[in-house]
């Protein structure tokens, strides 16, 4: 139990530095580096607010998950994690990582259908299949996480 | 629920109070009631050690099936 203690404690820091990271990304790197790119390539102009559109809906599906991921977390500090409660916060994090998902395939279908050599759609495929695997694994997780509430609900029926 | 536990005849056999055979079992009053009235879903081998230890009684006195 120390050892957990002591991983979420950390996991804690480390997803602090991730919600500033993402949210400087939001508020600086994307638009910032939007607008230079636009600058040093104009016939790209078009893609500009699109890109921006869709960058901004996934940094903002990260600290989603972030959000529940500290709330979920607390849960298992307090330990009421088996609780019907808990699924609130794992559906978010299903359905943010499905939203950034699904735009991320997006961008990869245009780049794919309008690029002139494999690499930026190889380079695309990575966070892509990543992606679909923290998405599955979560939906195996949510399923683990139904099986061990119900076995707690039985348990606390026991006399 | 078709099984029945007989807490209260054997309690009014040994004139035992519901609070004392709480306590002396080391169940909470509200979970006595549970099982007095039948709600009870399951029951631990040590709670029904621990009965049939201060009842002075077997197993069997205190379960019973009744046909629905």
């Amino acid at each position: 139990m120390l050892k957990t203690a002591w991983a979420v404690a950390l996991l804690r820091v480390v997803l602090v530095m991730a919600f500033l990271l993402l949210l400087v990304m939001q508020v600086m790197s994307v638009p910032g580096g939007l607008a230079y790119e636009v600058e040093q390539s104009p016939e790209m102009a078009y893609l500009r607010w699109p890109l921006l559109v869709v960058l901004e809906i996934q940094l903002l599906c990260g600290q989603v998950v972030i959000v529940c991921t500290w709330k979920l977390l607390t849960m298992v500090k307090d330990d009421r994690i088996f609780s019907e409660r808990a699924f609130a916060w794992v559906d978010a994090i299903l359905w943010a990582i499905a939203v950034a998902w699904v735009l991320l395939l997006a961008v990869f279908l245009y780049v794919g259908f309008n690029a002139d050599d494999p690499g930026a759609p190889l380079l695309l495929m990575l966070p892509l299949t990543g992606g679909a695997v923290l998405g599955l694994l979560m939906i195996v997780m949510r399923a683990l996480l139904r099986q061990a509430t119900e076995l707690r609900s039985d348990m606390e029926q026991v006399i | 629920m078709p099984i029945v536990v007989r807490i209260d005849v054997e309690l009014a056999k040994r004139k035992m109070s519901v609070g004392e055979f709480a306590e002396r079992v080391g169940l909470t009053p509200a979970n006595v009631a549970v099982l007095k009235n039948g709600r009870a879903k399951a029951v631990r081998f040590s709670t029904l050690e621990a009965m049939c230890r201060v009842l002075e009684c077997q197993p069997g006195d205190l379960l019973e099936w009744v046909d629905e």
